[in-house]
């Protein structure tokens, strides 16, 4: 069965260490929150997401900014923006 | 009483929605997804054309719906074959094997990723940095060892995803029928690992 996915990022959240805090109640992961634990801003999580793109693929920053927006637009917590 | 029937209703509704997207997987593993016809979904469904637009507005939405499924089918795959701290080697073989439970969708979706729209292919690009952070952690621990060479992030990925991808796209010229992975996949993991490979570390 798949898990739940973190609203922001989309990331399986799997494993209680998954979520923010180590807490299976917040509904978004780790790398999606700040260190006092709140969830990271939309532009804090795209930065995030696009550098992410870039390390692991070697993506041209821009391909990677925008690659990252279009995966955020599917996540509940990015759908207005 | 209206509950109960607005219950049903909503549980008609899902089931209908699953349907549409397995039957509209099976037909992309057969043909691909760049064809993919909202008419014959609906058919092999056994539901009128419109209610595919009850579920998804439209077909880019239906396709996106499958690649996303797909994708987290192929990270979940691999999360599920692989150990804490997996050695590199592991990593690689599970990487081949989440792909070869559904070689032919894989495939498909490798050929005809260029040519769909952005959600399609944001989901194929989000597959693949899944995996290359799975192969960056396992290397990273390799790397601190001494066992294989240091080789950033997503140049190790690009070379192996791009090994993989050659033998996929050209599978009639590696085999017969079947799957190209099952029959060379050994041969890949062995050839990538010789080419990380420290010095010290070679047999």
């Amino acid at each position: 069965m798949s898990a739940t996915t973190c609203i922001s990022c989309g990331m399986p959240l799997r494993t209680a260490q998954d979520h923010a805090a180590g807490d299976p109640s917040k509904n978004y992961c780790l790398h999606c929150a700040r260190p006092d634990g709140s969830m990271k801003s939309y532009d804090e999580v795209l930065v995030g997401n696009a550098a992410f793109l870039t390390r692991t693929q070697g993506l041209d920053p821009h391909v990677a900014r925008e690659t990252a927006k279009a995966m955020l637009a599917q996540q509940p917590a990015w759908r207005r923006q | 009483m209206a509950t109960h029937r607005k219950s049903q209703r909503e549980q008609q509704k899902s089931r209908s929605r699953h349907r549409l997207i397995a039957r509209a997987t099976a037909l992309c593993e057969r043909r691909g997804f760049a064809g993919l016809a909202t008419a014959e979904v609906a058919r092999r469904a056994r539901l009128s054309h419109g209610a595919v637009f009850v579920h998804f507005p439209t077909r880019d939405a239906l396709v996106a719906e499958v690649a996303g499924a797909f994708a987290r089918e192929v990270t979940d795959r691999l999360h599920a074959l692989l150990r804490d701290a997996a050695p590199l080697r592991d990593v690689l073989y599970a990487h081949l094997r989440a792909i070869a439970s559904r070689e032919d969708l894989y495939r498909h979706a490798l050929m005809d990723a260029r040519a769909m729209p952005k959600t399609f292919r944001s989901s194929w690009i989000g597959i693949q940095s899944a995996v290359s952070g799975y192969i960056a952690r396992a290397a990273e621990r390799e790397i601190a060892r001494g066992t294989i060479r240091p080789v950033a992030p997503h140049l190790l990925f690009n070379t192996w995803v791009g090994l993989v991808h050659h033998y996929l796209m050209n599978r009639n010229l590696f085999v017969r029928g079947g799957s190209v992975l099952e029959a060379h996949g050994r041969m890949l993991v062995d050839h990538m690992m010789r080419l990380l490979a420290t010095k010290e570390a070679r047999p």
